[in-house]
């Protein structure tokens, strides 16, 4: 492993960036996210930021079920998103709709149909620290020795 | 100038500076009385579907036949963790949290019925719900084409022109009803009260 790529490694596993998106949902997992930035969880600790900047993230969190408005809009932000990237859908609603799910709403779940999901926090809300730890165990799957492991 | 010197003095303490690089908050662990998504206890399940009944988020809950026994299945992803199939369990057979604790310290219990609603701008009076009812038939096999009936024990029949509910009660919620009718008139909703007490243990 080349020098560089290690300097890379260790720069990147304390340096998350995440961005999140509310693509049509009840905003409780959006309150989840939130609890994650306050002191009883203290995201920063392990090195995850919140910019809400696709331009600078690594992890865009993707909230909702997908209103007909954000189709061709989620895409462009996820082609925003400089590589090394990931998704990861929060919440019931990317996954399955959640209550939404039924016959006469706008909705049209699920996320994956868009753009590539790489991890999924099923919950109505999911916990704080269930949403903490998708992050930090999907993100060195993804990020570890990102350059050496591409074609 | 006293206060650069207190404010340096103060940073510098070997204490300040350990805890600075080092402290991090508690770990993150999930207290026991979370509520997560609902487990078997070792009670036998009795195949009542109460569970999937009560259930408000659509695909959460599903009572399989698995070899020669009934077993819920909760997916995640569907689940929104409410608890009320926990509550509602008549067996007991779901746990969560500390739920199956607290409605038997409060005797609580769930009281279900069915209601049915006839929309009479909508309703053609075709009979076609009164017809199709399976309790209905049961009742008097003789129900008439056109949704009238002799007997007045049928839940409900076509009378004076209109559709009459005479046995809200006597409704199975099976919604053949609601299928059949050619203009979504009729429309079965369940309704679920929460009691407590004396009510709750009959
Ligand atoms: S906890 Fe609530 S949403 Fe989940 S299966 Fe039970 S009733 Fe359905
Ligand atoms: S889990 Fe309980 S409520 Fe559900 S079908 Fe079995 S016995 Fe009935
Ligand atoms: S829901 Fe079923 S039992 Fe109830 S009135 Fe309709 S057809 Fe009859
Ligand atoms: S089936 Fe529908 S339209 Fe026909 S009588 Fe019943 S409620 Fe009215």
């Amino acid at each position: 492993m080349s020098i560089l790529q290690k300097i890379k490694n260790a720069v990147r596993s304390r340096s998350i960036h995440v961005a999140y998106v509310d693509v049509g949902s009840c905003n409780g997992c959006d309150i989840e996210v939130l609890a994650c930035l306050a002191p009883r969880y203290d995201i920063e600790q392990y090195g995850i930021y919140v910019h809400n900047n696709p331009r600078e993230a690594d992890v865009l969190l993707v909230i909702g079920s997908v209103t007909p408005q954000w189709v061709d809009k989620l895409r462009d932000i996820w082609d925003k998103i400089p590589e090394p990237k990931v998704a990861v859908a929060i919440g019931n609603c990317p996954i399955s709709g959640c209550v939404y799910a039924r016959r006469g709403t706008l909705t049209s779940p699920p996320v994956e149909k868009y753009i590539p999901i790489a991890a999924q926090v099923p919950g109505c809300p999911p916990r704080p620290t269930e949403i903490l730890n998708a992050i930090l165990s999907v993100a060195p799957l993804i990020f570890k020795d990102y350059e050496e492991k591409q074609p | 100038m006293r206060s650069i010197v207190y404010y340096v003095r103060e940073f510098l303490r070997p204490e300040w500076i350990r805890k600075f690089f080092s402290v991090k908050t508690a770990p993150l662990t999930t207290p026991s009385y979370f509520k997560d998504y609902p487990t078997r206890t070792e009670k036998e399940c009795t195949g009542c579907f109460t569970c999937m009944m009560i259930c408000p988020a659509p695909g959460a809950i599903a009572v399989l036949r698995k070899k020669d026994e009934w077993e819920p299945e909760v997916y995640p992803g569907h689940c929104i963790r409410c608890g009320l199939c926990v509550e509602a369990c008549p067996e007991g057979v779901l746990s969560s949290g500390r739920i199956l604790d607290v409605t038997e310290r409060d005797r609580t219990a769930f009281a279900s019925w069915y209601h049915l609603e006839v929309d009479d701008n909508l309703c053609m009076r075709c009979g076609n719900c009164c017809v199709s009812c399976p309790v209905n038939r049961q009742i008097d096999p003789q129900l008439a084409g056109t949704g009238t009936s002799a007997s007045d024990e049928v839940i409900m029949r076509i009378e004076g022109g209109r559709v009459r509910i005479l046995h809200e009660e006597k409704c199975t919620g099976c919604t053949t009803c609601e299928t059949n009718c050619p203009n979504r008139a009729i429309r079965v909703a369940r309704m679920v009260e929460g009691i407590q007490g004396e009510e709750a243990e009959a």
